[in-house]
C-alpha cells in the first residue's frame, strides 16, 4: 500500500510541478498517470523514490514514510523500487550486460563491485532477466547497438534485477512506435499479474483503457480524475486536456 | 540590396585593407629583398636535402715531409725515396708565401687527399682537398703558408692524408646521435603526456558545470579552475619553456615540465567538456536502483568519458611529440636542441639530418593517433 | 581420437614457433594481427632497450618473450591470454627508460630560485607612475694615474665628489652629493666609459639605494665594481668613469614603461605577422588546394600525377614546424618579423591547402546537377552551385588559421623571427622578469582575445 498524502513541489525557480496531491496505491494495481506534458506526471513519479524531494506532504509505503527517511535507509526503499525512464537512461557505451547488472548495486559487495567483478550467480541473474524480456542473445552487445525496444527491455530487464515490489514507468513508450509500445507494456502487464505494483505515466488514451487498472490524472499539478479508465467520457477528456484536444489513437499512428 | 549594407560591407572592405597595409609595415616586409636573397637560401636547402645519413668507413694514410719556411732555417730532408708512396715538392724550401707545386706518386689511387702544414708547435693549419687519380698520383700548387718559421731547428712539415673509402656503407654519427636524440624527444612527450593527464583527469571535474557548479563554495571552485586551465592553455609550451629553463637551466626536464603544464591546462579544459557533456539518464537511474554515490560515477559517468579521455590523451601525446621536436630551440632538449647545435654551427646536413627525422616521426605520430581515435569511436 | 592428443601436436608447434619469432605460433593458429602485433611490440620494445643500453630494462623484452609462449600455448587451447600483462612490462620499461632519458629530477627544482624569478613577475612592468629625475654625476679616475685630477663636480647648484679621487676595482671609495632633494630615495650606480651602467648594490646585481637627509645631501661607501674594467680595451690605462646619482618624484599619473612600450610593438607586430600570413596563404592555398583535390584531379592519370604530387608535397610542409621554417627564413631574409611572416605564411599554405582540398573533395554534387539541369553554363555552375558551398568553410578555416598563426606568432620570435617572442627572449636574457612578466599578460590577452573573436566569427558564418 502506498500512498501519497498532501504533496506539492515548487522547484527552486518557482515553478509550482505538484500542488497537494492525495491518493493511495493498492498492492497489485497497475496504476495510470495521465495528463499533459508539464502537468507534473514525472515530477509526482520521482517524488515516490526520491530522485526529487517534495517540498510539502508525506509518502508512505507499507508504514515507512519515504519522505522522511534518511540517506541510507532511503537507498535500501529505493532497490526495493524498480524504474522505467521514457530515454531508457542506458550508459551506452557500456555492455547490455553491465547494464542489467547495475541495477544491482544495491545489494552486492561494493568493493568488489566497483571493481567491475560480479558473482556469477548475479551474472546468472541478470540472464534471466534478459531472457525474460527476449533479448537474451544481445547480452554482449553495446547498449547502443540495440534499437529503441530493445533497449527499453534492457531497462525493464535492469528494473527487474532489484527485485522490485514497486515499479515507477516514466512514459516508458513515448519514445517507440506504437507496435512496440504495445509489446513494452505487455511485459509491465506481465510482472503487475506475478504480483508488483506498477505505476506508469502514459500519454495514449486507448492505452489507458487497454492497461490500467485504475486512473490518475494531473492536470498543472492538481488531480483532476481518479477512478477507472472507462469513467472518462468527453467531458472529462476536454477537462484534462483541454478544450482544443481530440483524442489520439496510438494505433492509428 | 540596401544601402546600410552596403556600407557596412564597404566599411568592413576598408578596414581589412587598412590591417594588412599596417601589418606590412610593421612585419618591415620586403618582397623584392626576398627574391633578391633567394639564391642564399639554396645551399641550405641543398644541404637539408642531402642529410647525413651514411658514412663510409674510412681508411687514412699519412705521410709527411720536412719544409722549412724560410730556407736554412732547418735542415731540409735528406732523402726523398725514389720508390713507394711518396711526396716530391718541386723545391725542398720556400719563403713564406711562396707557391710551389707539390706533386704525389703511388699513393691510393682515386682517394681523397688532404694537404696541411704542422708547425714546428705541433698545431695544424690550412687544409686543401684534392684527389689522385687511378695511379694514385696528384699535383697541386701549395702556397708556403706557415709565416711562423722553424723553432729549435724544426722545420714545418708538409702532411699529406690519403683517405680510402673501405668497406661499406654505415649510419654516420649525425644519424646516430639525431637518434639518441629523437628518442628523448619521443620519451619527453610520452612522460609529459601521463603526468598531465593524472593531474589533469581529477581537476578537470572541479572544472565541469554539471559536477562543481553548485552552491556558492562550488561556484567559486568552477571559475577558479576554468580560468586556469584558459589562461595557461594559452601559452604555447615553447614560451613557457624559457622560463622553465631559466629556472631549471638547460636539458629535457624544464622542457618537460613546460609541456606538462599547458598540456595540464589543454587536457583539463577537453576532459571537463566531456564531463559536462554526459547524459545525465544514467545517473538517475543508477540512483533510482538505490546504489552508492560512487558506484554511480563507477557505473554511470565513468563509462561514459573514458573512451573521450583516452582519445583526448592520444591525441595530446601526438601534438606533444610535435611540439617536443622544436622544444630544444629555447633549452628544451631533444632533437630540437641538436637542430639548434647544428644551425649554430652551420652543418647544414647535420641539421638536414634532424628535420627529416621531425618529419618521419610527426608524420607517423599524426598516423598513429588518427587511427587509434577512429578505432576508438 | 581424444581430444587432447588431437591438441597436443599444435599445442608444441606454436609454443615452439612462439620461442624462436615472437607471435609466430600466434600467426600459425590463425591470429595474424595478433601475430604481427606482438612481433612489432617486442621488437619495439627490444630495440628501445638495446638503444638505451641500461641491462636492467631487458627483462622487459624477456618477460614479453615469455609471456608469448604461453600466450601461444593457451591459444592453441583454444583460449587466448590477456594483453594487458605484456602491456604493462612494456608501459613499464618505457616510463623507466623515459625517466632517465628526460633526466627528471624533481630535487633540481630549486624553490628558492622560483621564488626569485616569480617575486618580480608580480610586479609586471607595464606602466609607471609619471614622474621627474633629479640627476647629478662626478667624475672618477679607475685605475689611478700619477696625478689624478679632482673627482669633484658641481652643476645646478648641486656638488659631488669622490674620496680619493681615484681607485683600482675592488678598492672602496666614499661618494657623497650635496643640493639634492632632501628626503628622497636616491640611487647610486656606477658607469664605465663606453656608457654602460654598473650596479653598486649588494653583490653588484641590486640597486644601491639610499634616502636623502633634510639638506638634500647623500654620503655612502662604495666599491669600485670587478666588472668595470671588463670592456677596457688597455685595463692599465686609467679612465673616466662615473658615478651617478639619481632621484625620482612621481609627477601623478601613470604613463608607458618603456618595457611596456616594447611590449604593445612586439604585440602588434605578432598580430600583423598573423594576418599577413594568413593572408598571403590564402592567395596561394586557394590555387593549390584545387590541384590538391582528388574530385577534380582523379580523372586521368596526369592530372592524378598532379594530385598526387601536390599533396605531397603539402604534407611534407605541413609536418615541418613553422619555427623550423623560420630558420631559413632568418638565413635569407635576415633577423625580423619579416621572415617570421614568411615561415608562418609558407606553413599555412601547406595547412590551408589540405583543409581547402578537403572541403572541395567533400561539396555536395546535388545543387550542381540541379543548376546543371537549369540549362547553366559551366561557369554559371561554378558560381552558383560551388562558390556558394565552398566560400563559408573556406572563410571559417582561414580565420581558424589566422588564431592559430597568432599563437605561433608569439612563439616564432624565439628563433630571430620578430614580434613578441623576440623580446621575450632578450628580456630573459638579461633577466628582467618584470617585463617577462608584462609579455607573458600580453600573450595571454592577445590569445584570449583573438581565440573568442575568431570563435564569434566562425560562429556567424556557420
Amino acid at each position: 500500500m502506498l500512498q501519497i498524502q498532501n504533496v506539492s513541489k515548487t522547484y527552486p525557480n518557482g515553478t509550482q510541478a505538484l500542488k497537494n496531491v492525495s491518493f493511495d496505491v493498492k498492492d497489485g494495481e497497475f496504476l495510470v498517470v495521465i495528463g499533459l506534458s508539464g502537468s507534473g506526471k514525472s515530477t509526482l513519479l520521482r517524488c515516490i523514490n526520491r530522485l526529487i524531494d517534495p517540498t510539502e506532504g508525506k509518502i508512505i509505503w507499507d508504514g515507512v514514510d519515504i519522505t522522511a527517511a534518511p540517506p541510507a535507509e532511503l537507498r535500501n526503499i529505493r532497490r526495493k523500487i524498480g524504474m522505467v525512464f521514457q530515454q531508457f537512461n542506458l550508459v551506452k557505451r557500456s555492455s547490455v550486460m553491465t547494464n542489467v547488472l547495475s541495477g544491482r548495486l544495491g545489494y552486492v559487495n561494493p568493493w568488489m563491485s566497483l571493481l567491475g567483478i560480479w558473482p556469477a550467480e548475479e551474472k546468472q541473474r541478470a540472464l534471466e532477466a534478459l531472457g525474460r524480456v527476449g533479448i537474451a542473445d544481445k547480452a554482449h552487445n553495446r547498449a547502443d547497438a540495440l534499437s529503441g525496444g530493445q533497449q527499453q527491455r534492457v531497462g525493464i530487464a535492469r528494473a527487474l534485477m532489484q527485485d522490485p515490489k514497486l515499479i515507477l514507468a516514466d512514459e516508458p513508450v513515448a519514445s517507440l512506435d506504437p507496435v512496440l509500445s504495445h509489446s513494452i507494456l505487455q511485459y509491465l502487464e506481465q510482472l503487475n499479474k506475478e504480483g508488483i505494483t506498477v505505476i506508469c505515466s502514459l500519454h495514449f488514451l486507448d492505452l489507458v483503457h487497454r492497461y490500467a487498472t485504475r486512473v490518475v490524472a494531473l492536470k498543472d499539478g492538481v488531480k483532476v480524475f481518479e477512478g477507472t479508465a472507462q469513467e472518462i467520457d468527453r467531458a472529462k477528456f476536454k477537462e484534462i486536456y483541454g478544450e482544443e484536444a481530440q483524442e489520439v489513437r496510438a494505433a492509428s499512428l | 540590396m540596401p544601402i546600410t549594407r552596403i556600407v557596412r560591407n564597404a566599411l568592413i572592405t576598408a578596414l581589412v585593407i587598412a590591417a594588412f597595409i599596417v601589418s606590412l609595415r610593421v612585419t618591415e616586409a620586403d618582397f623584392p629583398r626576398l627574391f633578391r636573397d633567394l639564391p642564399k637560401g639554396k645551399d641550405l636547402l641543398t644541404a637539408f636535402l642531402t642529410p647525413d645519413v651514411f658514412t663510409r668507413e674510412v681508411e687514412t694514410r699519412t705521410i709527411s715531409i720536412a719544409f722549412p719556411i724560410p730556407c736554412g732555417s732547418a735542415p731540409t730532408e735528406s732523402l726523398l725515396p725514389s720508390d713507394g708512396p711518396r711526396l716530391v715538392p718541386s723545391v725542398n724550401c720556400a719563403a713564406p708565401l711562396e707557391t710551389f707545386t707539390l706533386q704525389g706518386f703511388d699513393l691510393q689511387p682515386n682517394s681523397e687527399v688532404v694537404i696541411r702544414w704542422r708547425l714546428p708547435d705541433g698545431r695544424t693549419m690550412t687544409a686543401i682537398r684534392t684527389q689522385t687519380d687511378a695511379n694514385g698520383y696528384f699535383t697541386y700548387d701549395v702556397q708556403a703558408r706557415p709565416i711562423q718559421s722553424s723553432v729549435d731547428g724544426v722545420p714545418s712539415r708538409l702532411e699529406v692524408d690519403t683517405l680510402t673509402p673501405v668497406g661499406g656503407l654505415k649510419p654516420s654519427q649525425a644519424l646516430k646521435d639525431v637518434m639518441d636524440n629523437m628518442f628523448v624527444t619521443i620519451f619527453m612527450a610520452l612522460l609529459s603526456t601521463t603526468l598531465a593527464t593524472i593531474i589533469a583527469a581529477p581537476l578537470s571535474f572541479l572544472a565541469a558545470s554539471n559536477i562543481t557548479r553548485k552552491g556558492c563554495v562550488g561556484t567559486v571552485v568552477y571559475y577558479i579552475f576554468r580560468s586556469f586551465f584558459n589562461l595557461m592553455r594559452s601559452y604555447d609550451p615553447l614560451v613557457m619553456a624559457t622560463v622553465f629553463g631559466f629556472w631549471l637551466s638547460f636539458g629535457p626536464f624544464p622542457g618537460f615540465l613546460a609541456l606538462t603544464v599547458v598540456t595540464i591546462a589543454s587536457l583539463g579544459k577537453l576532459f571537463s567538456e566531456a564531463v559536462e557533456n554526459i547524459d545525465p539518464g544514467p545517473l538517475e537511474a543508477l540512483q533510482a536502483t538505490g546504489a552508492p554515490p560512487l558506484h554511480t560515477v563507477r557505473y554511470g559517468v565513468v563509462p561514459q568519458i573514458v573512451p573521450d579521455f583516452i582519445s583526448y590523451i592520444i591525441y595530446h601525446w601526438d601534438i606533444n611529440v610535435r611540439i617536443s621536436t622544436i622544444i630544444g630551440f629555447v633549452g628544451g632538449g631533444g632533437i630540437g636542441y641538436y637542430l639548434n647545435l647544428s644551425i649554430n654551427d652551420f652543418k647544414w646536413n647535420q641539421a638536414g639530418t634532424a628535420i627529416w627525422a621531425i618529419v618521419i616521426v610527426v608524420w607517423a605520430m599524426d598516423f598513429l593517433s588518427a587511427e587509434i581515435r577512429k578505432r576508438l569511436t | 581420437m581424444p581430444r587432447e592428443t588431437a591438441n597436443s601436436h599444435p599445442v608444441a608447434r606454436s609454443g615452439l614457433a612462439s620461442v624462436f619469432v615472437p607471435g609466430l605460433g600466434q600467426f600459425l593458429l590463425g591470429e595474424r594481427y595478433r601475430g604481427v602485433g606482438i612481433l612489432l611490440g617486442f621488437l619495439l620494445i627490444l630495440g628501445t632497450t638495446a638503444w638505451y643500453g641500461e641491462p636492467f630494462w631487458y627483462a622487459s623484452p624477456i618477460l614479453i618473450w615469455v609471456w608469448n609462449i604461453w600466450d601461444a600455448v593457451s591459444l592453441a587451447g583454444g583460449r587466448a591470454r590477456s594483453i594487458l600483462l605484456p602491456l604493462a612490462f612494456g608501459l613499464a620499461a618505457a616510463y623507466g627508460i623515459g625517466w632517465q632519458v628526460v633526466e627528471i629530477d624533481f630535487s633540481k627544482a630549486n624553490v628558492d630560485r622560483a621564488i626569485a624569478i616569480l617575486r618580480p613577475m608580480a610586479r609586471p612592468d607595464f606602466v609607471q607612475p609619471r614622474r621627474e629625475v633629479n640627476q647629478m654625476w662626478v667624475p672618477v679616475q679607475v685605475p689611478c694615474s700619477s696625478e689624478p685630477p679632482l673627482a669633484r663636480r658641481e652643476d645646478e647648484g648641486k656638488t659631488a665628489f669622490v674620496m680619493p679621487d681615484c681607485g683600482g676595482v675592488g678598492e672602496t671609495l666614499i661618494v657623497s652629493a650635496s643640493g639634492l632633494w632632501p628626503n628622497a630615495e636616491t640611487n647610486i650606480y656606477w658607469q664605465n666609459p663606453i656608457g654602460n651602467p654598473l650596479m653598486l648594490g649588494e653583490g653588484e646585481i641590486t640597486m644601491l639605494t639610499l634616502t636623502s637627509d633634510e639638506n638634500g645631501a647623500v654620503t655612502a661607501a662604495i666599491r669600485v665594481p670587478s666588472t668595470a674594467l671588463v670592456a677596457a680595451p688597455d685595463p692599465t690605462l686609467p679612465q673616466f668613469h662615473r658615478v651617478y646619482f639619481e632621484q625620482y618624484r612621481p609627477t601623478g599619473g601613470y604613463e608607458l614603461s618603456f618595457i611596456g612600450n616594447e611590449v604593445l610593438k612586439g604585440a602588434l607586430a605578432t598580430v600583423s605577422m598573423a594576418l599577413l600570413a594568413t593572408g598571403l596563404a590564402m592567395v596561394f592555398a586557394i590555387p593549390l588546394s584545387f590541384l590538391a583535390a582528388r574530385n577534380l584531379m582523379g580523372g586521368n592519370p596526369v592530372t592524378y600525377a598532379i594530385y598526387v604530387v601536390v599533396r605531397t608535397l603539402l604534407n611534407i610542409l605541413r609536418s615541418i614546424e613553422s619555427l623550423i621554417i623560420a630558420i631559413i627564413f632568418v638565413v635569407i631574409v635576415g633577423l625580423g618579423p619579416f621572415a617570421g611572416m614568411l615561415a608562418l605564411a609558407l606553413h599555412s599554405v601547406a595547412a590551408l591547402g589540405k583543409l581547402y582540398s578537403e572541403v572541395i573533395e567533400g561539396i555536395d554534387p546535388g545543387p550542381i546537377e540541379a543548376i546543371r539541369a537549369t540549362g547553366a553554363n559551366w561557369l554559371q555552375v561554378v558560381r552558383y552551385a560551388v562558390i556558394p558551398q565552398i566560400v563559408p568553410p573556406f572563410t571559417a578555416f582561414t580565420i581558424y588559421r589566422w588564431d592559430i598563426n597568432v599563437r605561433s606568432a608569439t612563439v616564432i620570435g624565439l628563433v630571430g623571427g620578430g614580434g613578441i617572442g623576440f623580446l621575450l627572449i632578450e628580456l630573459i636574457r638579461v633577466n628582467n622578469m618584470r617585463g617577462v612578466s608584462a609579455v607573458f599578460i600580453a600573450i595571454a590577452f592577445i590569445v584570449i582575445v583573438l581565440d573568442y573573436v575568431s570563435a564569434k566569427l566562425r560562429e556567424r558564418l556557420v
